[in-house]
């Protein structure tokens, strides 16, 4: 063998040995996997129970439709049900209407708009919310087209009256507190008010309380979500203040409303927080309310600013999800963003922030509309209960969207029309003829795509 | 009755192989099949195996091509080369004769040798010039952005056309490494075929020759002694993840861009530079809408040359393509806006709001042991607060072991 022959082989074999040693190199990665953030339960119980006698409970009334919450959702189905017919009881328990976008300052009506099929951008809730908006805007008490800022005190006022035209019996100052069932079927509402404990019978119970208190008490299946909780404030004289880039950072005077010397300021608030555990909305409404108040004066002492004042903190706490219910369908991102036609469409909704979808962020002027469909709002096993607000049936990827003043009055509408139809009808609420009702909604100016 | 029969010759396979060829190589989502006619060349097989030391699945196809070509001289270009197709025909139809060539010598085998040799002592020297890859690197400037320089990424597969039109048989006859290595295997048929057939005929004795020898010390001096820090470290930009380090991979990458047109989210783009001429063509991420999905890992699974090392997709939590950086100046929450978008798209939990101590102003915070630099928060953010940072290369190596 010559040396160079020799030399070329032994150069293979080197390069093949030393292969086969660095075959062995694969990607080798420590794991760290961090513990989950746990669930808070609920807080503070002792463990005790005693025993409630049984008792009596006068009757307040016996109607067609019992709308329990008086949020968006719930002053939509209202006065949906009580236009087209059905006598029509609401229940709410602060001392007006429109819940968190009247009485906890959140004041965008957010998600009026979408792309549609061409994409344009064009406005998408109408129906009974596009005419409350309508006449708040009329009152000059809007502002700008697209996701309005209104102000809570119009809204409450506007609201009251839509109420009072359509002839809605109004019941403030009550909460619900327990379902009256028969085997499966909700035959009314327990409430409890400075009056004492009543019920209320219908034939047709809408869930509007927002945190899903009706099918609970029903006893029906839900997911419960855990989300930030804020506390909305709102700061006067904003107007008198010459300079507003002269605050110091940290310090922040919100957005402008409708009343120019008015701003609102928003809070994220802490996360992972339960909106149903009395004492943790207890301490948080403590804690904030004492930050508002410290932050409101940290801003009067900065010199220029010192006429701001706090004008209110919100009524109601900025609870953003609680319950979701287990419904008969699972309205799903992709569903909002392809385009989904349902058969039982009761309303469309719109989009107002960016969502990730299969990877890539869709902003909201390119986002498509999203039809909602009736069976996202019926409960699994109770009969004649519709759920509508934010505690319907959807998956959470979709909660920024389904959570909102806009998609509230979308299922408020849809909820109020299937009740009044099923009512009258003497049926079951699931046995609604969507075509029925897709046509009464359409009467009633609601647009279905 | 007439009997049909069809007659296939080596032709015939190839323009189905071709066909073939150019359709996984078209931006389709083909997945794993993207651009799989890669997986065929030995040259890229060597090469990457030695400069990355491991193998992959995969590369048992180019093993099967290598091991057939001590069998069938030249088995790949005769039946399957979707470069050699097209190239005989600019060939045939050349008014230019290859007379003149005859004195040019045979330099393909050196190539091979050379890149190979150096691979193994850690520099593919001659990789980029695999015909599968200057192939596969032009449809993948087709299905970007047209930029001048990507016309000149371009142009690699149409001059090796022109080259056949002027030179007819050049490149395959000469050039080409692929072919070279196959003639490599065909003259040391020796040592494989006795050990499978019987027939002493076919066997003869091979030694390897002067040229052998030189070109196998020039790989290795190669090797050795060209500057392998030819880009600095910690990439001025952002690599596909499992990215090797920054300088073996602008060595190694071949510049295919099969992880580019494989990419689901498209975030994929050539590096088309003109002042990092030695990252040209080379994939750079870019989070312009979509981000790096936490269960994918198609790149490394479609990259031939092992530039992207296949991992897992369990692995992924792990491995770090950048970090991201929160401008809190641009962030809705400094202003009280209604936003957690960045919290919702975090799949790390390496983003938080607040401490959960402080309720009104909660500000968002990267947790840097966390963090991927997967970009979902930085193009969720709807104020574009959030941008996404190279890291450092040592950083990022010490997920190889």
């Amino acid at each position: 063998m010559k040396r160079r022959d020799f030399l070329t082989k032994a150069l293979i074999a080197g390069g093949t040995i030393s292969l086969g040693i660095g075959c062995r190199n694969k990607i080798r990665v420590q794991s760290a996997d961090k513990q989950p953030v746990p669930e808070p339960a609920l807080t503070g119980l002792t463990g005790r129970t005693i025993e409630e006698p049984t008792r009596q409970i006068p009757v307040l009334a016996e109607t067609d439709v019992l709308v329990i919450g008086g949020g968006p959702a719930g002053t939509a189905a209202a006065i949906a049900a009580s236009r087209a017919g059905a006598e029509t009881w609401l229940v709410e328990r602060y001392n007006h209407l429109g819940g968190l976008w009247t009485g906890g300052l959140v004041l965008p009506l957010l998600s009026t708009h979408a792309v549609d099929r061409r994409n344009r951008r064009k406005q998408v809730i109408y129906g009974i919310g596009g005419e409350m908006a309508q006449r708040l805007k009329d009152l000059g008490m809007s502002i700008s087209e697209v996701n309005p800022v209104v102000d809570p005190e119009a809204a409450k006022y506007v609201l009251d009256e839509m109420i009072s035209e359509s002839g809605v019996k109004m019941l403030y100052h009550a909460w619900a507190t327990g379902a009256i069932m028969e085997e499966n079927v909700i035959r009314g509402v327990f409430i409890e008010s400075k009056s004492g404990r009543m019920a209320i019978l219908a034939k047709i119970v809408v869930d509007c309380t927002g945190d899903g208190d009706i099918y609970h008490f029903a006893g029906e299946k839900y997911d419960m979500m855990n989300y930030h909780i804020g506390l909305v404030h709102r700061l006067g004289n904003i107007d008198r203040i010459k300079d507003p880039s002269a605050l110091p950072d940290g310090l922040d005077l919100g957005s402008p409303t409708p009343v120019k010397s008015v701003n609102w300021v928003n809070m994220q608030g802490r996360r992972n927080q339960n909106g149903v555990d009395v004492l943790n909305l207890s301490k948080l409404q403590m804690d904030y309310r004492k930050e508002i108040w410290d932050k409101t004066q940290r801003i009067r002492s900065t010199p220029g600013f010192e006429e701001v004042f706090l004008v209110d903190t919100a009524s109601q706490m900025g609870v953003r999800m609680s319950r979701i219910l287990d419904g008969e369908y699972r309205l799903t991102l992709e569903d909002t963003m392809t385009f989904k036609a349902f058969p039982d469409v009761i309303g469309i909704s719109g989009a107002w922030t960016t969502m990730m979808y299969k990877g890539r962020a869709v902003k909201p002027e390119e986002r498509p509309y999203w039809q909602i469909p009736y069976r996202s709002l019926l409960p699994r096993s109770t009969e004649n209960l519709i759920v509508a607000g934010r505690c319907f049936c959807f998956e959470r990827d979709l909660v920024e969207d389904t959570r909102i003043i806009g998609t509230c009055l979308v299922t408020g509408h849809g909820a109020g029309a299937a009740a009044a139809i099923a009512s009258k009808k003497g049926i079951r609420a699931r046995e609604v003829n969507t075509k029925e009702l897709k046509s009464l909604l359409t009467e009633q100016g609601a647009w279905l795509g | 009755m007439a009997r049909i029969r069809f007659r296939t010759g080596p032709s015939d396979m190839r323009l189905i192989s071709t066909l073939l060829a150019v359709l996984l190589a078209l931006p389709f989502s083909w997945g794993i099949f993207t651009g799989f006619f890669l997986w065929f060349s030995p040259f890229i097989m060597l090469n990457s195996v030695l400069t990355h030391k491991s193998l992959v699945f995969l590369h048992t196809v180019a093993v099967a091509v290598l091991v057939t070509a001590f069998f069938r001289k030249r088995f790949f270009c005769i039946y399957l080369c979707p470069v050699g197709y097209p190239c005989d025909a600019i060939s045939r139809v050349s008014p230019f004769k290859a007379s003149y060539l005859k004195k040019f010598p045979d330099i393909s085998r050196w190539i091979a040798v050379v890149s190979i040799v150096s691979a193994a002592s850690g520099l593919p020297l001659f990789i980029l010039l695999d015909p599968l890859a200057i192939f596969h690197g032009f449809f993948t400037s087709l299905s970007g952005n047209i930029e001048l320089a990507g016309i000149l990424a371009l142009t690699g597969f149409p001059l090796l056309l022109a080259l056949h039109y002027f030179f007819p048989n050049l490149w395959c006859g000469k050039l080409c490494p692929l072919g070279g290595l196959q003639n490599v295997a065909w003259d040391m048929r020796s040592y494989v075929q006795p050990v499978f057939s019987n027939d002493q005929k076919s066997s003869r004795s091979f030694s390897a020759g002067r040229r052998y020898l030189i070109s196998a010390g020039a790989g290795v001096a190669a090797g050795f002694f060209l500057p392998k820090k030819i880009n600095p470290e910690g990439g001025p930009f952002i690599r596909p993840p499992g990215s090797v380090a920054e300088d073996t991979f602008n060595t190694l990458c071949i510049r295919c861009g099969n992880c580019i047109r494989s990419c689901p989210t498209k975030i994929l783009h050539q590096q088309i530079d003109a002042s990092r001429i030695m990252c040209f063509m080379t994939p750079e991420v870019r989070f312009t809408k979509g981000y790096c999905l936490e269960e994918c890992n198609l790149c490394s699974k479609v990259c031939p040359s092992g530039s992207i090392s296949l991992f897992s997709p369990e692995d992924k939590k792990h491995i770090i393509m950048g970090m991201a950086e929160i401008e809190l100046d641009k962030c809705w929450l400094s202003n009280n806006r209604e936003c957690n978008r960045c919290l919702v798209s975090c799949r790390y939990d390496a983003l938080c709001i607040g401490s959960g101590e402080e309720g009104s102003q909660a500000l968002p915070h990267i947790d840097p042991e966390l963090c991927t630099g997967c970009g979902a928060c930085a193009v969720i953010c709807p104020p574009e607060a959030i941008k996404m940072k190279p890291v450092k290369a040592k950083e990022k190596v010490n997920i190889y072991q």
